[in-house]
């Protein structure tokens, strides 16, 4: 159990996956605008992460390591992990229009998304168990969220303030992240890992 | 090797048999057309046309609910792509571009008190309507500057809002946002506009502003029938589009200077030159 | 002594010094006097009467428009020579009946005296709205409003505003100390038109011999003397409901939300002369003060007086006006003109030169906070003035911009000299047009 939740908390805080890992840094610029969005997008990566470190897991232990073809671990990931999240939008368009609106324009974003592939192939690496692997997705997917709207909160209250002309847009979008990421930088050594 | 090739198209023909089957089954019917117009719209998502962007634009027009004709920053181009993609005939459009109808910028106009405040023209206008002393020229606090989507109005040193008329796309949107009216709307064949926008008497003008129109009727004595002089101010005659040969010659007649002529761009021999380009 | 005061506002110098100590006097009738229907909050009066007529003091000029609304009474006896559209405090022309007074200034023969115990509370509001009253303090509600609670709001406190928190103005201070008669009579008649006992007189401690003369002449009343602290804007309603009780008023209400209604002293005054002697609301004690004036002074004006005239009576201009003001400089209306008439409202007039004037070109927000900590509402000037520069109207909406009541603390304590209230006001006004278009 405490295994467990210093899985969640080191993916949450210590190696968050943006502010540390620096994965999936094209959405957190991205979409990070308004609060609302971020949040949205954050909600869609917790759920495609959390599905696809799921499928991941199974296509590593049942067929991947039997026919030995370990190598081919990547391509088969962002395979999945790609026809997954299309599936998933269809799916949500067709059923749910109203969840699709505010969630369904960032499932695209996450099909090549480098920090879904990075939580298939971590946990493969630190050959989790099935639990293990399914509460770092989770963990890795709050992570992402937490930084998004810490972002996005920060984002909208730059766009108040008046910056000199050169540095409007994404130049002091990209002086805050690497601030914000180095307030992160504070939780290092919280927990190994 | 056959592990490898077996198991990774299994996965893929996997993957592609659920998705095709989800596609077919989920499908979600958009008009084709919808997508053709979108393609051929400007994407400034500026919102002349009344909805929120070009997307919700191109859906109201397949849909029937918006006129195809409502893309004004598209010009005739679009029009005509959008009307292609309806299998319509297009409209005739008269391109339209905005002009600002004053040259009272803070040398040639009076102020009426000293304005230190917010920095936009709808606040300082609900102050006792406005810090200069003509009731309807521009205050040049700016406020369509920062509202134009495509960058085309400036304010000269003096404060005066001047209109480039190469990336005016008319889209109206300084025009719905100026306190005064001082921007109008003007076909953009025509190049001669009297640049005033107040109705007072001459006397009174001319005790406030030394370039606004005092209503003297020279203009149009010199070319009949260009001009259209109505409660003491001149306009274009913008109804007789193709009469309005030599209306040049009444530049130089105005003697208080306030028919410009655009054909050049920026009028020669005016305060209309911007010079605040980099104004932040 | 007991010192009661809200959270939030702050104490700029009080300056009151120019014109505490000078008895109330009587300002002579100017040579016209322009008398425009717009003079309170809500619906312009509509004028009654026609050029070329006479008039007598107190006669209806122009006839009230609904219900939050008063009529306009003529401020002498004389002829009307014009109806025309005059520079108005507001700042633009609006319509005014300009009357050329006849010098004898004679009262309308209509007007009857009353006994306040003869009467019951309707009758007595009828009275009072006849009479054009409207709160004295400078904004201008019509007092019969405010005094006609809606079906199911119980009031049980009045409190009288004797606080006069704006700086430089003393008219309320020279009422309380030389008229305290008639203001206690008028607080008595509200107390029967409102059927109440409880009336407290709040009063800031920078006027003690004003508290040391309503304490004595109050107590066989059972009026209660609220000693107050000094701060600003203690005597905007909500902020003097919280100082003096302790209640609050909530988001969007009233003061009749919580069981109080508020009257300024001067309001008090007006009301007693109303009903005992007949009079309506034709003239006002108003402050002609400031660095700029010779002999600064309180005067007791006709309505429609202009600026100019009661500057006349002072002493005149010490020096080139850079800067007028009608009522006080923290909420008071800066002036284009010396001809503007004074009206209802105007509880001052004011008169910087450049030299007293702080000038600063504004920079930008630095983020101190200062503007938070004194904002009387709590909210977040500078937030919303952001928004309000960016246009953005849900956002400011959200930070309940609608609720600032504009007293100005932010402005004069911002080291920035950001144009704050400005800016709320600006986006307040956008707030209201699109609700209005929904």
């Amino acid at each position: 159990m405490v295994e467990l939740l210093l899985i969640l908390v080191s993916a949450v805080f210590v190696n968050n996956f943006v502010l540390a890992r620096f994965l999936g840094i094209c959405p957190f610029l991205g979409v990070s605008k308004k609060v609302e969005t971020a949040l949205g997008m954050g909600m869609a990566v917790i759920f495609v992460m959390t599905v696809a470190s799921v499928v991941t897991w199974f296509i590593q232990y049942l067929i991947l390591i039997p026919f030995s073809i370990e190598y081919l671990q990547t391509i088969a990931f962002i395979l999945v992990i790609a026809s997954l999240v299309q599936l998933v939008e269809m799916v949500v368009q067709k059923t749910s229009p109203v969840l699709y609106q505010s969630l369904g324009i960032f499932l695209p974003l996450i099909t090549t998304n480098c920090a879904v592939l990075g939580v298939a192939v971590l946990n493969i690496q630190k050959n989790y168990s099935f639990i293990e692997s399914v509460v770092f997705a989770l963990g890795a997917g709050l992570g992402f969220t937490l930084a998004m709207v810490l972002f996005a909160g920060l984002r909208e209250r730059i766009d108040l303030s008046p910056v000199p002309k050169s540095f409007r847009g994404t130049a002091i979008a990209l002086v805050t992240a690497g601030l914000l990421s180095l307030a992160f930088m504070g939780f290092a050594g919280l927990v190994k890992g | 090797m056959f592990a490898a090739i077996l198991s990774l198209g299994g996965i893929g023909l996997v993957a592609a048999t659920a998705l095709g089957v989800a596609a077919k089954k989920f499908a979600v019917e958009i008009d084709p057309r919808e997508l053709a117009i979108l393609e051929v719209l400007p994407g400034a998502n500026c919102g002349a046309c009344g909805y929120p962007g070009c997307s919700g634009y191109a859906k109201g027009v397949a849909e029937g609910k918006a006129l195809p004709t409502a893309c004004s920053p598209g010009g005739a181009e679009v029009i005509e792509a959008i009307a292609s993609v309806l299998g319509i005939e297009a409209v005739t459009f008269e391109p339209q571009v905005a002009v600002v109808a004053c040259q009272g910028d803070n040398q040639k106009a009076k102020v009426k008190y000293r304005y230190l405040g917010l920095t936009d023209c709808n606040a300082a206008q609900k102050l006792a309507d406005g810090p200069k002393t003509c009731p309807s020229g521009c205050l040049g606090l700016g406020t369509c500057e920062r509202t134009c989507p495509f960058d085309a109005i400036e304010m000269t040193s003096e404060n005066l809002a001047v209109i480039n008329r190469d990336k005016c796309t008319g889209c109206e949107k300084c025009v719905a946002v100026c306190p005064r009216q001082v921007i109008r709307m003007t076909p953009r064949k025509v190049t001669t506009h009297v640049l005033c926008n107040s109705h007072d008497k001459g006397a009174l003008i001319r005790g406030y502003c030394q370039i606004g129109c005092i209503g003297c009727h020279i203009c149009n004595k010199t070319v009949p029938g260009a001009f259209v002089i109505e409660n003491f101010l001149a306009h274009t005659n913008y109804e007789k589009l193709d009469e309005l040969e030599d209306i040049e010659l009444a530049v130089t007649k105005c003697p208080t200077k306030c028919i410009r002529d655009f054909s050049s761009g920026y009028p020669a021999g005016s305060s209309f030159v911007p010079t605040r380009n980099d104004a932040a | 002594m007991n010192l009661k005061t809200f959270a939030g506002g702050l104490h700029p110098p009080d300056s009151k010094h120019y014109s505490a100590n000078k008895p109330i006097e009587r300002c002579p009738l100017p040579d016209e006097l322009v008398i425009p229907p717009a003079q309170h909050i809500g619906a312009p009066a509509e004028i009654c009467i026609n050029v070329g007529d006479q008039v007598k003091k107190g006669q209806v000029i122009a006839t009230a428009k609904g219900f939050v609304s008063v009529p306009v009474h003529a401020s002498t006896s004389g002829m009307v020579v014009a109806i025309e559209p005059r520079l108005h405090p507001m700042g633009k022309p609006l319509p005014a009946v300009v009357i050329k007074p006849d010098g004898k200034d004679q009262w309308e023969d209509s007007l009857q005296q009353h006994d306040p115990d003869q009467l019951n509370a309707d009758e007595l509001k009828k009275l009072i709205c006849a009479a054009g009253i409207v709160g004295m303090g400078g904004a201008t509600f019509p007092a019969h409003v405010k005094l006609s609670p809606p079906e199911g709001k119980k009031i049980d406190t009045l409190i009288l505003n004797g606080v006069e928190c704006e700086p430089f103005l003393t008219a309320d201070h020279r009422m309380m100390l030389e008229e305290s008669e008639r203001i206690i009579d008028g607080i008595n008649i509200l107390r029967k038109i409102l059927g109440l006992e409880t009336a407290i007189i709040g009063i800031e401690v920078n006027k003690p011999d004003a508290i040391e003369k309503l304490t004595r002449d109050c107590a066989p009343h059972g009026i209660q003397v609220q000693p107050l602290k000094v701060q600003y804007p203690q005597g905007a309603e909500k902020q003097l409901i919280d100082a003096c009780t302790g209640r609050q008023v909530p988001t969007g209400g009233l003061p009749m939300d919580c069981g109080v209604v508020v009257q300024n002293v001067g309001t008090c005054a007006a009301i007693s002369d109303t009903i005992r002697l007949g009079r309506p609301l034709v003239e006002r004690v108003a402050t002609v003060t400031g660095p700029g004036i010779r002999e600064p002074k309180n005067l007791l004006i006709a309505i429609g007086t202009s600026l100019q005239h009661m500057l006349d009576q002072c002493g005149g201009l010490d020096g080139e006006p850079a800067k007028i003001i009608m009522g006080g400089p923290m909420m008071g209306q800066t002036q284009l003109s010396l001809q503007v008439p004074a009206i209802r409202g105007t509880s001052g007039l004011l008169i910087f030169r450049e030299q007293d004037l702080p000038r600063k070109n504004f920079g930008p927000c630095i983020r101190c906070g200062r503007c938070v900590s004194v904002c009387p509402i709590h909210l977040q000037p500078t937030t919303i003035a952001a928004y309000a520069r960016l246009d953005m109207i849900d956002e400011a909406e959200n930070n309940n911009a609608l609720d600032c009541i504009e007293c100005g603390c932010c402005t004069y304590i911002c080291p920035a000299t950001l144009p704050l209230v400005q800016s709320i006001r600006h986006i307040k006004g956008s707030i209201l047009a699109k609700r209005r278009k929904i």
